[in-house]
């Protein structure tokens, strides 16, 4: 018998030489012209800085309850075009977006499955090689926070993006859908949607973002091959600016999703972003919000409505510099069979940040005996004149409610789903399009259903 | 911030005189043989040596943490003393009589009288200076009633068995950084067992004394309380003022069984350095509570007013069903202190119940994080937490930090977590100036208040010391 002597590669090793394997697929995929030479400027820093980075481990802090080694050992190709027909877009299609519509498939832009022919004239949105967006160089890329490992592999491998060009002072009733899809094959894919948002002065939009699996059911039950999306979103507002952002994130349940959303907010501008989570093996949003200026207002919702073994990890954190910012956040997760919910929000408050009011609170709902959650609401501040609170609560349905409603003649299944629809309704109601608030109760109710 | 205001502020640390006395210091450094010395010095039982060398060897492999949110030149353990003791002109002292008068006057300044006639009436005290204890007050009256109260180096010899079977149960010498350090060259420190179903006639308490420039102490406090015992016991601390950083690095464990309850207090009053930063104690402590009898109760309470460095985490794990974890907290920090400092509740058992009430108080550029654990694992059906930590910035240099941990593995487990941080109120202090109550007052009654729900949980006389202290400390920081 031959002996072979095989030398198992150490977990950090792994985990430097996925990072680089993921960097050498989307490194081939640069050159198109039309990227502005600032953006091919972060592209190779952001190539500089993967050099020196890897996947994280739960020794990182940022990563302690999010466990990605199962991502290694999955062999992902990088996503090609793929042909999509109408039907695929069924589950994603709102009457009220049908005509300002972005549709993006394995990151690529879908020019067929997208119309953005309601919105009025002067905004633009397209596809970035499409468009003529003569300051984009400004604002690609050149949000904070880049420099973290899954942002910058999106950076360095940016190809295309979604833009939502505002003019000033240009109000869009319309909501304007992007939509991510990925069109998983036989072999496990990965891609980088990217889409940056620009708000400017006096400007204010209704944004919807969601990520699905192409012909996923809605309910993202249905079992598809394995994929990776790793998703960024810019979005800045000039002074004045409102957004609201509602992000749909329902990827196929053996997916996973790893995404950035960072946030730039000038002077007396508004963003409220609602995230609701529901898909996705395994799932992190890093939602950063970068106080440019006084007097801005934040609203942060989040509900996470999960089951079986999904993770869902929602990391939030919102960056004070500048006076009289308000930040409300509520941040609620439901958690049944082995599900583990994580949060970690973080509002730091700068020395000149004085006369701020914040307040976080994180609420859970832990409906099985296996599901469990992390949570980390956490204040950092050094502004002695500021109202700041934070609250977190962990619990399961209460005995008496149960019973309350039983006693009005509901049955036990019925009365469970109600008061999770509660629970859930209080982020769901704050949806920018109502039908989309049901189809995510629908969704979560049967994601609870035992 | 008005004159008086800052001549307050300023208020000199009266507890930093030197005591000029004779000591037995071995070199600096750390090593096998400074671990075979410490233990050949105190004559210790061959079983302490393996443990203090398991320890040592568990040390070397270990890095120093740093998630703290503090910072601090890297300290260099070679040049620090692990061993300092006052001569003593007998080996073996027969009554407090024996003791060196200057050690006792030292006491005395500190406003801990060890001799007979001045002794608080109530109060059993084990007084540590450097590294040795000097002598336990009390102690015939409390063997009465069965109640062991000595230094931990006599408990080693007259104990072995108590001591072998719980030191290090707690909190295994491996545990993290500092404790496998303290286990490797701990000195001294106190050693109380409670046997079964008595009640402590009177508070327990331990005063540390830290007098060398060079030294580190390292001191190792072990309570049992059996089945139905009740103890109540205190620590305080001071320290001279030098220059130099002096490493505190403690370790203290406690242990409940069935029905006991055990309630520690601790007035942390080391030197905190100067407004610059300059000097002040590395207090780094692992403190722990072990919970393992049903219905049994640990309840930390602490003033943390002093050090440079506050890393302290008394922790409660809460084994026994229906056992009790409680944690009340008041840390203060001014000029340039830094203090990390929380708990964690470990719930394991049943029904398991913890509270943690934390305020904090940062003026100054000084920088005070809460960080705490509340963990429900997957057994502890019915457990229930309910945490607050508030935080009060004085000034706008000061940071308050919060960084709570909640993981809970049961769905019958509730957890409740409130923080809120906030500065005095001008409409409170317009209200209370216009009811004729000068600033300075009005400010130190707010404190108070906003201190009330952990002052309330010390034995009364220290209650007021602490009260007393902490307004001492912060007087004319507002303003």
């Amino acid at each position: 018998m031959v002996s072979e002597t095989f030398i198992k590669p150490s977990a950090a090793d792994k985990r430097v030489a996925k990072l680089q394997e993921l960097l050498a697929q989307v490194s081939g995929s640069r050159g198109d012209s039309r990227i502005a030479p600032t953006v091919a400027e972060s592209q190779s820093r952001a190539r500089a800085i993967l050099s020196e980075l890897a996947i994280p481990s739960t020794k990182d802090e940022e990563w302690r309850f999010t466990d990605l080694s199962s991502l290694l050992d999955i062999n992902f190709q990088l996503a090609g075009p793929a042909a999509v027909d109408v039907f695929a877009l069924a589950d994603s299609e709102l009457d009220e977006t049908a005509n300002s519509r972005l549709v993006f498939v394995n990151g690529i832009y879908v020019p067929e499955l997208s119309s953005v022919a309601g919105l009025p004239a002067g905004v633009q949105v397209g596809n970035l090689s499409a468009g003529n967006f003569p300051e984009i160089a400004s604002y690609l890329a050149q949000q904070q926070g880049g420099q973290e490992v899954f942002t910058a592999l999106n950076t360095a491998g940016l190809a295309d993006a979604a833009v939502v060009w505002v003019p000033a002072n240009t109000i869009i009733e319309t909501p304007i859908h992007l939509v991510f899809l990925t069109a998983a094959g036989a072999t496990p894919v990965w891609s980088q949607p990217r889409a940056l948002v620009v708000a400017q002065r006096g400007s204010a939009c209704t944004i919807i973002e969601e990520y699905a699996a192409a012909r996923g059911t809605w309910c993202a039950q249905e079992a598809s091959n394995c994929y990776l999306t790793n998703a960024v979103t810019e979005i800045w507002l000039a002074e004045n600016a409102q957004v609201k952002h509602d992000r749909i994130q329902r990827e196929a349940t053996n997916a996973f999703h790893i995404s950035k959303t960072a946030v730039s907010q000038a002077k007396d501008s508004r963003y409220t972003c609602t995230a609701v989570t529901s898909g996705a093996k395994l799932s992190r949003h890093n939602l950063e919000i970068f106080q440019a200026g006084e007097g801005t207002e934040t609203v942060l919702n989040g509900l996470a409505g999960i089951s079986n073994s999904q993770v869902a990890d929602a990391h939030t954190a919102v960056i004070l510099n500048h006076p009289h910012g308000i930040v409300r956040q509520l941040h609620k997760c439901i958690a049944d069979g082995n599900a583990h919910a994580v949060f970690n929000g973080k509002i730091f408050v700068a020395k000149a940040a004085q006369l701020t009011d914040a307040s976080q609170l994180n609420r859970n709902l832990l409906l099985s005996r296996k599901a469990k959650v992390d949570t980390k609401p956490q204040l950092e501040i050094i502004a002695d004149n500021v109202k700041c609170s934070h609250g977190a609560t962990v619990s399961q349905l209460e005995p008496q409610e149960m019973f309350y409603l039983q006693s009005r003649g509901l049955d036990p299944a019925t009365s469970r789903n109600l008061l999770i629809d509660g629970f859930a309704g209080e982020i769901l109601a704050q949806l920018s399009i109502p039908a989309l608030g049901a189809k995510l109760s629908r969704c979560i109710a049967c994601r609870t259903d035992n | 911030m008005s004159t008086t205001a800052k001549n307050l502020v300023n208020q000199p640390y009266k507890y930093g005189f030197v005591t000029q006395i004779e000591s037995d210091t071995i070199p600096p450094g750390l090593s096998e043989d400074v671990v075979r010395l410490i233990w050949a010095k105190k004559n210790e039982p061959e079983f302490m040596l393996d443990f203090r060398l398991k320890a040592y060897r568990k040390w070397q492999a270990m890095t120093e943490p740093n998630w703290a949110a503090v910072k601090y030149p890297p300290i260099d353990y070679q040049k620090i003393i692990c061993y300092s003791a006052p001569k003593q002109k007998k080996a073996k002292l027969n009554s407090l009589e024996e003791v060196d008068p200057t050690l006792l006057e030292t006491f005395e300044k500190l406003g801990i009288p060890l001799s007979e006639q001045k002794r608080l009436s109530n109060v059993a005290v084990d007084a540590v200076f450097d590294s040795v204890s000097i002598a336990t007050t009390f102690r015939e009256k409390l063997a009465k009633e069965g109640v062991i109260f000595c230094s931990i180096s006599e408990a080693v010899h007259e104990y072995p068995e108590l001591v072998q079977k719980y030191l290090g149960s707690v909190v295994p010498t491996g545990d993290n950084f500092y404790a496998a350090l303290n286990s490797a060259v701990f000195s001294d420190g106190s050693f109380v067992y409670i046997p079964k179903g008595v009640h402590c006639p009177m508070e327990l308490s331990t005063y540390f004394r830290i007098n060398n420039g060079e030294s580190g102490q390292f001191e190792r406090t072990l309570i049992i309380a059996e089945e139905g015992s009740y103890v109540s016991y205190l620590e305080g601390c001071t320290a001279p003022m030098f220059d130099t950083n002096q490493l505190h690095a403690a370790v203290v464990e406690l242990v409940a069984l069935d029905n006991a309850e055990i309630k520690y207090s601790t007035v942390q009053n080391w030197y905190a350095g100067d407004e610059k930063g300059k000097g002040g104690i590395y207090n780094f402590v692992t403190k722990r509570g072990l919970c393992q009898g049903v219905n049994s109760k640990i309840s930390w309470t602490q003033v943390e007013t002093g050090s440079a460095i506050t890393w302290k985490y008394p922790s409660c794990v809460l084994i026994g069903d229906n056992s009790v974890g409680e944690f009340y907290s008041v840390a203060l920090t001014n000029n340039a202190q830094q203090a990390d400092t929380g708990t964690k509740m470990i719930h394991i058992g049943k029904n398991t119940r913890s509270t943690i009430i934390s305020k904090g108080i940062s003026a100054g550029r000084s920088e005070n994080s809460y960080r705490g654990l509340v963990k429900i694992g997957p057994n502890a059906e019915g457990a229930r937490n309910y945490s607050q930590c508030d935080s009060m910035l004085i000034g706008d240099n000061a940071r308050a930090n919060t960084f709570p941990y909640i993981q809970v593995q049961n769905p019958n487990g509730k957890v409740e977590h409130e923080a809120s941080t906030s500065k005095i109120g001008e409409d409170q202090l317009f209200y209370l100036a216009q009811r004729g109550i000068s600033a300075e007052d009005a400010v130190s009654m707010m404190i108070s208040g906003f201190c009330k729900d952990v002052f309330s949980q010390l034995p009364m006389e220290f209650a007021v010391e602490a009260d007393r202290l902490l307004s001492l400390k912060l007087e004319g920081s507002v303003g």
